[in-house]
């Protein structure tokens, strides 16, 4: 068998793309607090593997762009949110009173898929949560995101 | 033998990094020894007692360079602290922890129960009581949080951009435990590259934290 071919990419510019301004730009409106932004930006972009924060870059940067053009600028004050869990030790979870990150995943968009406190909203809420911060967060943003876009949307033209 | 320094001060020393912290005890012996028996007596101190202490050593060396007093400013640790409802601490300097602790406002703030020396933690806790908590290794994960900090002392900055920490960091911080608070702040307490192998400490990248202070 043939050895793997070597990636074209040297590692050094696997992530060197990656800007912490333009995320933290992005998710301002839903984490006005500074040290709460700064966070979860680290966790999206700052740690894990180098190809997932290229990656979640990309991806919320390109999310961003369409929130952008059609207007969606924020979160809405009555829109349903859950609480996105840090995956502490299970005998201290109970103890910590501050063990959720500071970005809330919004499920009136999952509401499109399946209706709100049903086991199968329930578990798409699991999927999305679980895993590594890193994942976790990411799809937290881009759902987000893709809340806000289509909630704009449904708002018809301005 | 030099009359300013009596036998048994590695002994007394080492009783005295365990709840003193090497960098403040180190000041803090360095001083005493000066004002008995001038700067010769501090380069006998090094010579005996800084093998073993590396801290030591580079602190008698800047001593030994004119440089009197260590650079005890909390303003860019409480800052990095700013907004933070918990503190977590990793390791003990006594001189800098008096500047601190007292000036954390209404955050709640901890100290890790954990340390390379022996340490009687009953009287530590008494000289912060009852500002600070003490936490043990097996749950100061409780402690974690959207506006929790962690905290530890580093003792200057390599030419390779890595710096040491005491042994309890590097049983506290994991790739699990950088996600679970908001920051991770070294402040650099020694301000200088240390000359002799720094034992008990361990180098790490100083990348590794949120804010180097």
């Amino acid at each position: 068998m043939p050895p793997h071919p070597p990636s074209p990419v040297a590692s050094s510019a696997i992530s060197a793309f990656v800007d912490p301004r333009r995320i933290e730009a992005l998710l301002a409106p839903w984490l006005p607090d500074l040290g709460e932004r700064s966070f979860v930006v680290r966790c999206l972009i700052g740690e894990g593997p180098a190809h997932h924060r290229g990656a979640n870059f990309v991806l919320l940067s390109l999310l961003g762009e369409v929130a952008l053009r059609c207007g969606a600028t924020g979160p809405s004050a009555a829109e349903s949110s859950v609480n996105v869990p840090m995956r502490l030790p299970p005998h201290l979870a109970a103890r910590a009173d501050d063990s959720n990150f500071p970005l809330r995943l919004p499920t009136a968009a999952l509401d499109r898929l399946a209706p709100a406190g049903s086991r199968e909203q329930s578990a798409m809420i699991d999927c999305l949560t679980d895993g590594p911060p890193q994942h976790a967060l990411a799809n937290v943003a881009m759902v987000t995101l893709l809340s806000a876009i289509l909630r704009r949307l449904e708002d018809g033209p301005k | 033998m030099s009359p300013a320094l009596p036998a048994g001060l590695e002994q007394a020393f080492r009783f005295a990094v365990g709840e003193l912290g090497m960098c403040s005890a180190a000041w803090l012996f360095t001083r005493e020894v000066a004002g008995a028996g001038g700067d010769e007596a501090v380069g006998e101190l090094r010579d005996r007692v800084g093998r073993a202490f590396p801290v030591l050593d580079a602190i008698t060396s800047q001593w030994l360079s004119g440089t009197r007093a260590a650079t005890v400013d909390p303003a860019p640790a409480l800052a990095a602290c700013a907004g933070a409802s918990r503190v977590l601490i990793v390791g003990i300097e006594s001189a800098f922890l008096d500047a601190f602790v007292p000036a954390l406002g209404e955050a709640r703030v901890a100290l890790v129960k954990r340390s390379v020396f022996q340490v009687d933690w009953d009287r530590v806790l008494a000289n912060y009581h009852p500002r600070l908590e003490l936490v043990d290794l097996d749950s100061f994960q409780a402690w974690s949080g959207s506006k929790s900090v962690l905290l530890t002392f580093v003792y200057g900055l390599t030419a390779g951009g890595a710096t040491h920490v005491l042994p309890s960091w590097m049983r506290v911080y994991g790739d699990d435990v950088r996600t679970q608070f908001r920051s991770m702040i070294g402040w650099d307490v020694l301000r200088a590259p240390m000359y002799v192998y720094p034992r008990w400490l361990v180098e790490t990248p100083a990348g590794g934290f949120t804010h180097l202070v």
